[in-house]
């Protein structure tokens, strides 16, 4: 239990592109308010390296210059990057970051009139050593499926390395908490985002939501939304939501992406990666359920 | 406790009442102090003339819905602004740090609120969260602390934070 002399501070800052939320526990006021700012910068680093608005980030050099003559990043985009082609390669490109000429298509990406070939896949992006990434095709790439996770991973990393002994990074729903004690986690209803549908107990773990109920649009008199099948292209349109728990943020965030495509067939991939995974359907009840094999936790229990 | 992958769903009576989610991070005083540690506050509010809200508008290209701007000048040099910003889905209280040659220095969420759309237009629902004195630094409607699944994106803050920078050129520079 945590002590009753124990403050808590919380903060929250526009960046991702959402709102990210920094709760820091255990320790003096200072001490944590210290170790926020610390874990904010982690998370605007992220967002300046990443970002696919930004013309100097990162991902923008890429876009532009890593076909044909290779482009040398930041270690943490490299990192990402690697991780990236990690999944794409494990689900059989279910996972894909560059599927981003159909989000630009969509509008969900601005039109940065990069040249790609339409045949170009993530099998076209090549890490080279120094950290130099080169496309071997034209092709655009797009974090956005990743690096949300990566960022709390690192904004995590940065409060602990302050001193701060517990708290929550929330980036946008994708969360992780550490610190002794656990924490209940409530999950938005598929089809009604305002409402609850539920909670899950986490302890030292990241969790991460992925569902379509603010992001629908029509596109020519059809649903479209951000979450795509990187092997068919084919958008979700299902008013559903899935959940993913794993011991890093941005683990769990590209596994909803690949549960979203694969379903059932992602045990897999979610047991490789000790990964709990949940399936909320339309009417907020869940209609799958996976537990990682390799933990001494509770079996399923549902209430 | 230990970590347990469990979903507890909740009764269907938590369903049907809507839950907004709401939290406050800081007040005007915590707010001055996260971004201007150690400065002193002036309160200087500014109110617009149909021309300068004109003006705002086109330089920014986002509509100015106040007249009076919440605005303190900071020992030292530099502004500090709260704002707020409405949209489908939320009502947030936000404040902005500004440097004294007008870029922004940081920007600090006061009050977030998520909802659905007809709350917002409620007059009687807004006025509750007008001249909010509490000390405290976190207050919730209820248990639900953190949520997991998709938020709102930040856009409004995106484009409260131009209206406020061409509200500085316009109206606070000179």
């Amino acid at each position: 239990m945590r002590s009753r002399s124990s403050i808590e501070i919380r903060r929250c800052r526009p960046l991702l592109g959402t709102f990210v939320e920094i709760t820091a526990r255990g320790g003096d006021e200072r001490l944590l308010a210290r170790g926020i700012e610390a874990g904010f910068d982690a998370i605007a680093r992220v967002n300046r390296l990443m970002s696919f608005h930004d013309p100097l980030s990162d991902v923008s050099r890429m876009n532009r210059e890593a076909f044909p003559k290779g482009v040398f990043v930041h270690p943490w985009t490299w990192q990402v990057m690697r991780a990236a082609k990690r999944f794409a390669q494990e689900s059989h490109g279910a996972f894909d970051i560059t599927v981003a000429p159909l989000l630009t298509k969509w509008n969900y990406l601005p039109d940065r009139c990069y040249r790609f070939s339409p045949t170009s896949t993530w099998g076209d992006i090549f890490l080279r050593r120094h950290y130099e990434v080169f496309f071997c095709r034209n092709l655009i790439v797009d974090l956005g499926g990743i690096a949300k996770g990566f960022a709390v991973d690192r904004a995590v990393e940065a409060l602990k390395d302050n001193g701060v002994r517990a708290g929550i990074v929330n980036a946008g729903g994708d969360l992780r908490t550490f610190g002794p004690d656990s924490q209940f986690i409530h999950l938005r209803h598929p089809v009604e985002p305002t409402r609850i549908a539920g909670a899950v107990r986490l302890r030292e773990r990241a969790i991460a939501t992925s569902g379509i109920y603010f992001e629908r649009r029509k596109h020519h008199a059809q649903y479209v939304s951000p979450l795509l099948d990187g092997r068919s292209g084919r958008t979700v349109r299902e008013l559903i939501s899935v959940t993913v728990a794993a011991a890093e943020c941005m683990v769990a965030d590209a596994l909803t992406k690949v549960v979203f495509a694969l379903r059932e067939e992602a045990a897999c991939l979610l047991a490789r990666y000790r990964a709990d995974a949940l399936l909320l359907e339309r009417d907020g009840a869940p209609s799958w359920m996976f537990h990682s094999p390799c933990d001494t936790r509770d079996r399923t229990r549902f209430d | 406790m230990k970590s347990e992958f469990v979903f507890i769903a909740l009764p269907a009576s938590a369903l049907i009442a809507p839950s907004a989610f709401a939290v406050q991070y800081l007040t005007v005083e915590q707010a001055q102090h996260a971004i201007f540690p150690g400065k002193s506050f002036t309160a200087a509010p500014v109110k617009l003339t149909s021309v300068q809200r004109k003006a705002i508008e086109q330089a920014s290209g986002v509509r100015v819905l106040h007249d009076e701007q919440q605005v303190w000048r900071v020992s030292g040099g530099g502004w500090f602004i709260v704002d707020e910003v409405v949209g489908k889905h939320e009502f947030i209280t936000y404040a902005a740090g500004l440097t004294p040659d007008g870029s922004v220095k940081q920007i600090e969420i006061m009050d977030y609120r998520e909802t659905y759309g007809d709350q917002i237009r409620d007059q009687k629902w807004r006025a509750q969260f007008v001249g909010k004195t509490s000390k405290s630094t976190l207050k919730l409607d209820s248990d639900i602390k953190n949520i997991s699944g998709a938020t709102l994106s930040c856009r409004h803050i995106t484009d409260g934070v131009k209206r406020l920078l061409a509200c500085y050129e316009i109206a606070l520079k000179h």
